[in-house]
């Protein structure tokens, strides 16, 4: 069975991206086990010179590195991803690779009609940078607008049309994921790249 | 002008720290820069309100006083530094100082591309609807390669660079002043003209006398019965005899004239023969219409401050009139008058010579006025230019007569 990290996009102590992870954690039980990762105790990135990353950031990185994929939900604040998610992954690329060719699904909750979408389009503009490299699954969207009112009691989505499209995304990432395994050959060279880069030398 | 300029980056070696300091030191004549620095600021937390704190509150304040900011952005996976957004989301959480601000986005990087996506990122988060900024477009000013830019000074090598860089500074500038019309309050509507030959009708208006009589102070008392004398009156707050209420308001020590909200001059505290008032007025004149109280070419000033007072645009209009010589210093100050629900009833227009507070001010205190021996003629020469704000975009008028919508032709000033 394929393990997949799912990441919650925020710090918050209550975020229905959150819940939405929670769901599909449960919902996939069968097809696949997703282990829900906090980033909230993660400090603020100040590019150390030892290029040393904190403990917490560590932990993360060791889980992404031996699951097979990503789930990232991201909440919107100010039309971008939050600073806290920015935060994360500009730990979790600065000396290590847990993210390169790892492939990611995006998804996104919000309280207004928009879902996320252009945190999201920002998301996947950051994940593309050289010194992540992640593998983005293209063309896919899952927006949940209206996400407060998007859950039962029970934290199962109400809304059988997104719940379909959420199923059917599902399916086509655990695809995308056979398939990102064979696009591999410039994997050690951009690793050596990323482990080996200084500002020095430029 | 004063802006502030945000280090994007809380690293202790920072270039775009450098280029910001070098806005700062080199166009100083331009403008004044303070930069401001975001390392001390807690990562945002929604569930962990900061906004009170000493870091956040310091550039909330700074922010909210400057005239415009400038915004140093590095570039960290083809964003903004999260230290960065952070800071951005903290002021757009429950504080909103870049609301309405004037905001021009740079950058500086180690590669070619000079934070090219970072800035684009910045300028859509600026965009958004709890920051609100007035982003300043065009004008990218990307400082690629920067390891090879400053000189041992920390200035910028290339001239080119800082001519360009100087030139997006300045239509900044302009920029500033320009944005600032767009928050400026729009009157619903364009005001009404204003009637200066009262001839509408208000609830106290004493009809059926002509009110350009030399003697309609008589011919309306007796219209309506008017008190006098010893006949006492009861006011807010007090009761004083029609005599003691003279009394009291030619003890003011200024000119007072009354004029109602139907633009009919009621009343003036006659202390002075008209010669010897600082804004001549005749016994005659009361009960007259303000159109005749002044010259034809006046009636658009006149209208003008009516207007300002009664659409509660500003409750008072004060021109001082320099042509009494420096011995004085005469303020015709037009204040709104108000009823109890707060609607327009009129203007008290008091004249006031200041010359004499101010002496015995600085005569109490200790003090003296500085720039010049003559000090208060010297500020009244500068005075000058707010007559002409008050005529308008009209013709310049002689200020006096222009501007006293009460007194006549006859002002001796």
């Amino acid at each position: 069975m394929k393990k997949f990290i799912g990441l919650v996009g925020t710090n918050s102590d209550q975020s229905t991206n959150r819940t939405l992870l929670e769901f599909m954690e449960k919902h996939f039980a069968d097809k696949a086990q997703i282990e829900l990762v906090e980033i909230k105790d993660i400090p603020l990135f100040n590019k150390p010179e030892n290029k040393q990353v904190p403990k917490e950031v560590q932990i993360i990185a060791d889980k992404i590195d031996a699951a097979d994929g990503v789930v990232i939900s991201t909440p919107e604040y100010d039309h971008s991803v939050p600073a806290s998610l920015m935060n994360a992954l500009a730990w979790l690329s600065y000396g290590i690779v847990p993210l390169l060719d790892k492939p990611v699904m995006i998804t996104g909750a919000s309280y207004g009609t928009l879902g996320s979408s252009r945190a999201q389009v920002h998301l996947r503009q950051i994940l593309d940078a050289p010194e992540l490299k992640a593998r983005i699954m293209p063309s896919s969207e899952f927006l949940l607008g209206h996400s407060l009112q998007a859950f039962d009691e029970e934290g199962n989505l109400v809304d059988q049309e997104k719940l379909e499209k959420l199923e059917k995304l599902f399916e086509d990432f655990m695809i995308f994921v056979e398939i990102t395994g064979q696009l591999k050959s410039a994997y050690q060279a951009d690793k050596k790249e990323v482990e080996n880069f200084s500002w020095e030398n430029i | 002008m004063k802006l502030v300029g945000i280090v994007g980056s809380n690293a202790e070696v920072s270039y775009n720290r450098l280029l910001m300091e070098f806005v700062a030191k080199h166009f100083g004549d331009l403008f004044e820069l303070e930069v401001l620095e975001i390392k001390d600021v807690p990562l945002f937390n929604q569930s962990d309100d900061q906004t009170n704190s000493k870091e956040v509150q310091y550039l909330n304040k700074k922010i909210m006083d400057a005239d415009g900011v400038i915004i140093s952005t590095p570039e960290h996976n083809h964003t903004i530094p999260a230290g960065l957004k952070s800071v951005i989301e903290w002021l757009s959480f429950k504080i909103h100082p870049l609301d309405a601000k004037p905001v021009m986005v740079i950058g500086a990087s180690y590669y070619d591309q000079g934070t090219s996506r970072a800035q684009l990122h910045l300028r859509q988060i600026l965009d958004s609807p709890g920051v609100n900024a007035h982003v300043f477009p065009g004008n990218e000013f990307l400082l690629g390669k920067v390891k090879e830019a400053f000189d041992t000074d920390n200035n910028i090598k290339d001239q080119r660079t800082v001519d360009y860089l100087e030139s997006c500074l300045r239509k900044f500038m302009r920029f500033v002043n320009v944005v600032g019309i767009l928050d400026e309050p729009q009157p619903a509507k364009a005001p009404e003209p204003e009637d200066l030959y009262a001839t509408g009708k208000i609830d106290t208006t004493i009809e059926n006398v002509d009110m350009n009589a030399d003697d309609w102070v008589e011919q309306a008392a007796e219209a309506v019965n008017a008190v006098e004398g010893k006949t006492y009156v009861k006011l807010d707050r007090g009761i004083l005899t029609v005599d003691q209420l003279n009394y009291f308001l030619a003890s003011m020590p200024m000119e007072l004239t009354y004029a109602d909200s139907n633009n009919q001059f009621l009343y003036y505290n006659q202390t002075a023969p008209a010669e010897e008032m600082l804004a001549s007025r005749n016994p005659s004149q009361v009960g007259n219409p303000l159109a005749k109280c002044h010259p034809e070419k006046a009636y658009k000033n006149v209208g003008w401050v009516l207007q300002q007072l009664r659409s509660g645009a500003t409750d008072a209009v004060r021109v001082h009139v320099p042509t009494h010589g420096p011995d004085k210093y005469v303020v015709h100050n037009y204040q709104a008058m108000h009823d109890e629900n707060g609607n327009y009833a009129g203007v008290n227009e008091y004249i006031l010579d200041f010359k004499p507070i101010i002496d015995w001010y600085l005569k109490q205190t200790g003090q003296e006025l500085v720039g010049g021996t003559d000090g208060v003629s010297g500020a009244s020469a500068k005075e000058d230019k707010a007559v002409d704000g008050v005529s308008g975009a009209s013709e310049k008028e002689t200020e006096t007569v222009a501007v006293d919508s009460v007194s006549g032709a006859s002002e001796n000033a």
